[in-house]
């Protein structure tokens, strides 16, 4: 090799050596970092969004611009719907039920002005995406086994009086209404509903969706704005004894590169993911996409309840909302109103 | 209406789907008697501000002229904080209108705010005549409220 041969390739080594700082100083100034090297993620992230957690079967997972821009033109119209006047003159709604369903059930709920849910679908690898769930690759929770099916229909006791059902569409199955127990944990103020406090953390897509991560070296905080849950995250930690179960599992945590992988077990039997058990495990994974996003990626598994474990992942943006304090359960009316709806109906049967 | 509706009908799909009738998140058919639908026309007398539901106490007048006081159940407040509203946006003396369903327990003079409006028709919290409210959406040029431009 001559002389001019060695000057050239030590310049373009030189060069490449120079290209590579430049890489990695850029990364590093991208995104946030605590005095220990590792990712900043703290933050108050507000997590609604449009993407559902499921897709449709046969649907792609990624929404082209048109359709984001179709779908959240549309999202908005009803928000705008939902906004307008009623007639001044109007008068009670329909006896035996307005034909709500689900949550409202034949009752209706209350107006739109306040609900808070996402006006966007959620974006990451600058796609929206139109679920949240990536694996199984169809977009679709994976099938529940008959074991947690025929679990979950005798935990409800469904009722034999189909007459009851027919009649009053929005009651739950008999037995429901036993005792506060029974009752769904949302109602009882004991976890948010719809997974909002997880894990694995949804968007609740009514409400309330702010979340904050507080960080040191030994633990990381998730504060859960509905129901104010706060799960701390033990790092580099080994979990508890099987006997020491949690509303919101044993969270343990471990940075693998730039990324915080925290490991959940030891959920209660109340829990109840999805109709899982109390052997639900879920890992989860923080990464900072930049300075005002973290990326949230969950698998779940649960021999019992699922046929294979599942993955979904969504966008937490960054938000200058404040949380507020939730305060569940003071004078909550609701509850005994529920109770007493029931214990009145027992009392009618019997004569 | 129906927008409101398909809303609360589409997050209970998605909870729905869980197969386990029990996760619904809040029980209105329960709570709530279908076949004692009620229009109620009053003044606001007090305002309970409280999760998970705020509760917002009427008076209003029977045909015969006495009167008596009815609650009426609705959202979650933290919502309407981040807007800037709070219970005090509600003035004592309001009048307000609304339709839903009485309790199951008729003993309760409560009922679920289905729609909760002004006596002309306007939706609550947000036109802002009689409420107070800072950031009501009624000028198109104003923000949502606090912190909520360009956070999405």
């Amino acid at each position: 090799m001559t002389r001019t041969m060695i000057a050239r390739v030590v310049r373009v080594l030189a060069a490449l050596g120079a290209a590579a700082v430049v890489v990695s100083l850029t990364a590093t100034e991208t995104i946030p970092r605590m005095p220990d090297g590792h990712p900043d993620l703290q933050g108050t992230y507000d997590l609604a969004t449009l993407t559902p957690l499921e897709r449709a079967a046969g649907s792609s997972l990624v929404l082209t611009d048109e359709q984001a821009a179709k779908l959240e033109r549309q999202a908005a119209q009803q928000v705008a719907t939902g906004d307008a006047p009623l007639k001044a003159d109007r008068s009670a709604p329909p006896l035996g039920g307005d034909g709500s369903i689900g949550a409202a059930g034949n009752v209706g709920g209350y107006n739109r002005f306040w609900l808070d849910p996402g006006s966007h679908y959620t974006m990451l690898d600058g796609q929206r995406r139109a679920s949240i769930l990536i694996d199984p690759p169809d977009g679709r929770v994976p099938q529940v086994t008959p074991d947690a099916r025929q679990r979950n229909t005798r935990a409800v006791r469904a009722t034999s009086d189909q007459q009851i059902r027919e009649n009053d569409p929005g009651l739950e199955p008999e037995g429901s209404y036993d005792d506060p127990e029974r009752r769904p944990l949302g109602e009882r103020c004991l976890l948010g509903f719809a997974s909002t406090s997880g894990p694995p953390v949804l968007p609740n897509y009514f409400y309330n969706n702010l979340h904050q991560i507080v960080q040191t070296r030994d633990s990381v905080m998730i504060l859960t704005e509905m129901v104010h849950d706060a799960r701390v995250i033990r790092m580099n930690a080994q979990h508890l004894p099987k006997t020491i179960r949690r509303w919101l599992g044993d969270s343990i945590g471990r940075w693998d590169g730039d990324t915080l992988v925290v490991d959940t077990m030891n959920f209660t039997d109340k829990t109840r993911f999805r109709g899982s058990t109390e052997n639900l495990h879920v890992v989860e994974r923080f990464s900072r996409v930049d300075a005002r996003t973290v990326r949230y990626q969950f698998t779940v598994e649960d021999p019992a309840t699922w046929t294979r474990s599942w993955t979904g992942e969504y966008a937490w943006p960054a938000t200058k909302d404040l949380i507020y304090e939730y305060a569940c359960h003071e004078a909550n009316y609701a509850l005994e109103d529920i109770l007493r709806g029931a214990r009145l109906k027992e009392k009618e049967t019997k004569r | 209406m129906r927008s409101r509706l398909s809303i609360l009908a589409a997050a209970a799909g998605v909870v729905m789907a869980a197969a386990i009738p029990v996760l619904a998140h809040h029980a209105f058919g329960g709570e709530f008697d279908p076949n004692k639908p009620v229009l109620l026309k009053g003044t606001v007398t007090k305002v309970e501000w409280v999760n998970p539901h705020a509760w917002i106490h009427l008076e209003v007048a029977k045909p015969d002229g006495t009167k008596e006081e009815w609650m009426v159940e609705g959202g979650t407040p933290n919502t309407l904080l981040r807007r800037g509203i709070t219970k005090e946006s509600l003035k004592i003396g309001t009048a307000l209108v609304v339709d839903g369903y009485q309790a199951r327990d008729h003993s309760q003079l409560r009922a679920n705010g289905r729609n909760v409006t002004f006596p002309d028709g306007r939706k609550l919290f947000l036109g802002s005549s009689g409420t107070g409210a800072p950031t009501d959406g009624a000028d198109p040029t104003e923000g949502r409220g606090r912190g909520r431009g360009g956070q999405k």
